[in-house]
C-alpha cells in the first residue's frame, strides 16, 4: 500500500458495490406477483441491446415483457437512483455540518416538502388534470422554499455559521411539521394518501420520473464528487480548510445546493423515505474509510442497493399487500447499522 | 533583510468584539517570531489574522509586498502553513491521510496524489517521528501524537512561512525541544517562523524577535534581549518575576515568584541567612507568603542577592566573591535584631563567611529564636577545616533548632495550636 489509500480502497470497494447493486436489480426484476427465473431476466434485458440483442432467443411471453420493461424495471432504476441520491446527500450534510447525526432532512427539506405535498392533497390539486406532475412539484417547491428560508435565517449572522444552519433548520422544520399536522387533521379522506406519501413510495412511477430524478442526481453526484477532496478537509474545520487551500464559502454553498437539490428531487418523487440518508453514509464510512473520494461513490452505490432491495422486501414479504417502503429501511438498516458498529467497536478494542 | 509579513495599523475583531487594536510590525524574511502576551491578550487572533482566516477591519496586511486579502486560498496555502493549537479529530482518518492532505493545495479538483507528494509526506512524517503512526486512525491518537501530525500536514505543505499556535502545548518535554529544534532548523534553511507561546522560556530560547501582546495591544516588539526584563514581563503578566540568564545558553530565563498572597501577615518578621543560593528557595516562599524578610550578609551579584533585590528584601551586603566585613556583619545583626527570629539554609561555610555563622552565637546570646533548615550533612557544607562544625555544634548546644523544611517551620508558627517545634 502507497499511502494513498482511497485509491486501493476504491479498487476494492466500488467493484463489490456494483456486485451487490447488479444482484439486487435482479432480484429486484425477478421478484413479485409473476416470478421471472433470473435468467429470463437477463435475457430480456439483453434482448434490447443492440448486436447482442440480436443474439437471444426469445422464449418468454410477451406480457413479461411489459411487465419488466414498463413497470419493475423502472421502478428498480428509481429505486437505485432515490437510493443514491438520498445517501450521496446525506453523506454531503455529514461531512459539511461536521455532525454524524445530520441526514439530509436535518434542513428541512422533507418538512417543507411534506407540508407542500400535504396542501396539494388536502385542497384535491392532485386531482387534476396535471396530478402526476402537480404534487412533485409542489413538494419540490416546498423543500427549495424552506431550505432558502432556513440558509436565509443561518446567513443573516454575517457567515453562514454550521451550528446556526443546524438549528434553524429544527426550528424551521418543527414549524412545518406542525402544518402537516394540521392539514392532516383537516384532511378527512385525504388521510390515507398524506400518510401513504410520507411513509414515501416508488409504486406508481414511471420513466419519467426516472428521468427527471436523474439530471437531478447527476448534476448534483457530480458536484459533490468535485468537492470530495474539499469535503476532507472542511470535516478538519472550516479554518483548517481554508488554510490548506479551500474556498471555504464557496465549498458549502455549492455542497449545500447540490446536496438539497438532490434530496429535493428524491423527495418530489418518492416521499420522505427515512434512514437511508443517515444509515447509509454511516456505514460506508466504517467500511470504506472516510475518504470522501470513495465514500461519495460508495454510498451512492450502496444507498441503491439498499433501497432496491428494501422495496423488493416491502412489495414481496407480505404479498399481496404492499408494506411502505420506510418500514424496511428502518427495520432492516437499524440491525445491521448496530451490527456494524459493534463489530467495528470490538476490533477496535483488540 | 527584506520583510516576508508588514502589518500596518491593523485592527482584528470578532463580530462587534475588537480584539487586537492598532497591530503595527514588520516580520524579518528567515526570522523566528516569537508571539508572547497573557491569556485572552490576542495572541491567537493575530495569528488567525496572518492566516488570513480572519480578516482585518482596518490597515493593511502585506505579504511579499502584496496585499493579504489578494492571495487566493491555494496560493496562500502554498506560501504559508498553519499549525492550529485545537487538534480535535471526529473522523478517523489515518495518520498518513491527515498528513497527505497538507499536500492539497498542489492538486487540482480531479488530480491524484503523486508519488513525489507521497515522498514529501513520508519525509514531513519522519522529521515529526510519526512515521510508525502512519497507519493509525487520528482520532485513536494522543493530544500529543495528534499535534505532531498537524505539524507534519504543515511541514508537507512546504511554505517558506510556518504559523503555529502554541506549536508544543500538548507535548512532552522531549517532544518540545526535539520539535522547537526542527522548527529551528528549518528556520536555519531559510524558513520564517512565526510561533504564539504560552512559554516565556522557550520563547526566549527560540526566538530571535519577540512581539509581546497585551490586551489587545503591542506593548512591546523587539529582540529577545530587549523585551526579557523583570519590569516588562512584571508589568504586563501582573506577577512577580525574576528575569535572569539561563546558566548553560545564555538566554534570558523567567522565573515565576507569584503574587504577595497574605499581605495581612505583616507581622510576621524574619531574617534570612544567605549564600550562593542557598536562600533563594526561602525567600521567594517567604515573600509570597506575606512575611517582612530580610537576609545578609549576601555577596554582590551571587543569585540570593539578585533575587533580593528582586523581592525589595531588605539585606546586608558585601563585595563579589570578598569576605564578610566589619560593617556588613554590624549591619547583619541590626537586621537579625529587628526581625527578632532568624532562619539558617543549608549553607555551604568557608573562611569567607564564617561570620555569618558565628554571628548566630551572638543572636543566641541576645535571645533571639533561631532555626535551621538542616540536610543533615553540615560536615559536607564544612569548607573550614572543622571550625564551622564547631560552631553549629556550638549553636545546637545553646538553643539552636533543627528542622527539616520550611513546611514544617511555616506549620508550627501559623498555626501555634499545633505542637510546638520539639526543642533539643
Amino acid at each position: 500500500m502507497d499511502g494513498r489509500n482511497w485509491l486501493a480502497k476504491l479498487q476494492l470497494v466500488l467493484p463489490a458495490c456494483l456486485v451487490c447493486l447488479g444482484g439486487a436489480l435482479i432480484a429486484g426484476i425477478a421478484l413479485g406477483s409473476v416470478q421471472v427465473s433470473p435468467v429470463t431476466v437477463l435475457k430480456i434485458l439483453l434482448a434490447k441491446i443492440p448486436l447482442v440483442g440480436d443474439q437471444v432467443v426469445p422464449d418468454w411471453p410477451r406480457q413479461m415483457e411489459t411487465i419488466i420493461w414498463q413497470v419493475r424495471l423502472p421502478r428498480v432504476i428509481l429505486g437505485t437512483l432515490v437510493g443514491a441520491t438520498l445517501a450521496v446527500a446525506g453523506t454531503a450534510f455529514q461531512g459539511l455540518l461536521r455532525n454524524p447525526l445530520a441526514d439530509p432532512y436535518t434542513l428541512g427539506v422533507s418538512s417543507g416538502a411534506a407540508a407542500a405535498a400535504a396542501f396539494t392533497i388536502v385542497f384535491g390539486l392532485h386531482r387534476s388534470g396535471a396530478g402526476l406532475v402537480v404534487l412533485p412539484l409542489a413538494a419540490f417547491l416546498g423543500g427549495m422554499g424552506t431550505v432558502t428560508l432556513v440558509y436565509r435565517i443561518a446567513a443573516s449572522t454575517g457567515r453562514m455559521a454550521i451550528h446556526t444552519l443546524i438549528l434553524a433548520g429544527i426550528i424551521v422544520g418543527s414549524f412545518m411539521s406542525a402544518l402537516v399536522m394540521f392539514f392532516i387533521a383537516m384532511a378527512g379522506d385525504g388521510v390515507h394518501q398524506i400518510l401513504a406519501w410520507l411513509m414515501g413510495s416508488l409504486t406508481f412511477r414511471g420513466w419519467t420520473h426516472v428521468l427527471v430524478l436523474a439530471v437531478f442526481s447527476a448534476a448534483g453526484g457530480l458536484t459533490v464528487m468535485a468537492l470530495a477532496r474539499d469535503l476532507n478537509l472542511l470535516v478538519f474545520g472550516e479554518e483548517t480548510a481554508q488554510q490548506l487551500g479551500t474556498n471555504v464559502e464557496r465549498t458549502k454553498k455549492l455542497l449545500l445546493l447540490a446536496a438539497t437539490l438532490m434530496t429535493g428531487g428524491a423527495v418530489a418523487v418518492a416521499g420522505t423515505i427515512g434512514f437511508v440518508g443517515l444509515v447509509v453514509p454511516h456505514v460506508m464510512r466504517m467500511l470504506a474509510g472516510p475518504d470522501h473520494r470513495v465514500l461519495v461513490p460508495a454510498s451512492a452505490l450502496a444507498g441503491g442497493f439498499f433501497l432496491v432491495l428494501a422495496d423488493t422486501v416491502a412489495r414481496t414479504i407480505l404479498a399481496p399487500v404492499e408494506l411502505p417502503v420506510g418500514v424496511i429501511t428502518a427495520t432492516m438498516g437499524a440491525p445491521f447499522f448496530l451490527l456494524i458498529l459493534l463489530r467495528k467497536q470490538h476490533l477496535a478494542r483488540r | 533583510m527584506t520583510a516576508k509579513i508588514s502589518v500596518m495599523g491593523t485592527t482584528f475583531s470578532y463580530e462587534a468584539r475588537e480584539v487586537l487594536r492598532d497591530i503595527t510590525f514588520t516580520v524579518p524574511a528567515g526570522s523566528f517570531v516569537g508571539i508572547i502576551g497573557p491569556n485572552g491578550s490576542g495572541k491567537s487572533t493575530l495569528l488567525k489574522g496572518l492566516a488570513a482566516t480572519l480578516s482585518p477591519k482596518g490597515g493593511i496586511i502585506l505579504l511579499d509586498g502584496r496585499e493579504l486579502s489578494g492571495w487566493n486560498n491555494r496560493e496562500l496555502a502554498r506560501h504559508l502553513a498553519v499549525v492550529p493549537q485545537d487538534t480535535t479529530a471526529d473522523f478517523d482518518f489515518t495518520v498518513e491521510e491527515v498528513v497527505l492532505m497538507g499536500r492539497s493545495p498542489y492538486l487540482s479538483r480531479w488530480q491524484v496524489e503523486s508519488l513525489a507528494d507521497l515522498a514529501i509526506a513520508a519525509e514531513a512524517m519522519e522529521l515529526t517521528g510519526t512515521l510508525e503512526l502512519r497507519h493509525r486512525p487520528i482520532t485513536h491518537l494522543s493530544g500529543g501524537e495528534r499535534q505532531r501530525v498537524f505539524i507534519a500536514r504543515a511541514l508537507a505543505q512546504k511554505t517558506p512561512v510556518l504559523l503555529l499556535d502554541e506549536p508544543t502545548s500538548h507535548l512532552d518535554i522531549n517532544h518540545q525541544v526535539e520539535v522547537l529544534n526542527l522548527f529551528r532548523r528549518l528556520n536555519h534553511q531559510g524558513v520564517t517562523v512565526i510561533a504564539v507561546f504560552h512559554d516565556l522560556n522557550l520563547a526566549a530560547q527560540y526566538c530571535s524577535q519577540v512581539i509581546l501582546l497585551c490586551q489587545g495591544r503591542i506593548y512591546a516588539c523587539g529582540t529577545v534581549q530587549d523585551i526579557f526584563t523583570t519590569e516588562t514581563i512584571r508589568a504586563v503578566y501582573r506577577t512577580e518575576v525574576l528575569v535572569g540568564q539561563h546558566p548553560i545558553t545564555g538566554v534570558p530565563q523567567v522565573t515565576l515568584l507569584g503574587k504577595k498572597t497574605n499581605p495581612a501577615s505583616d507581622s510576621l518578621k524574619v531574617h534570612v541567612i544567605g549564600g550562593g543560593g542557598a536562600a533563594a528557595p526561602l525567600l521567594s516562599r517567604l515573600v509570597s507568603l506575606g512575611w517582612r524578610v530580610s537576609a545578609g550578609v549576601l555577596n554582590k551579584g551571587d543569585t540570593d542577592w539578585h533575587l533580593s533585590r528582586v523581592l525589595g528584601v531588605t539585606m546586608a551586603e558585601e563585595d563579589p566573591f570578598s569576605a564578610i566585613g566589619e560593617k556588613a556583619y554590624r549591619l547583619n545583626l541590626t537586621l537579625i535584631q529587628k526581625a527578632g527570629l532568624v532562619l539558617l539554609p543549608p549553607v555551604p561555610f568557608g573562611k569567607g563567611n564564617l561570620p555569618n555563622l558565628t554571628i548566630l552565637e551572638e543572636a543566641l546570646t541576645r535571645g533571639i529564636k533561631v532555626y535551621t533548615l538542616t540536610d543533615g550533612a553540615f560536615h559536607h557544607r564544612d569548607y573550614t577545616g572543622g571550625t564551622a562544625l564547631a560552631v553549629y555544634h556550638r549553636l545546637l548546644a545553646r538553643g539552636m533548632h533543627e528542622i527539616p523544611d520550611l513546611q514544617q517551620f511555616l506549620a508550627s508558627w501559623l498555626h501555634p495550636t499545633q505542637p510546638p517545634l520539639q526543642p533539643e
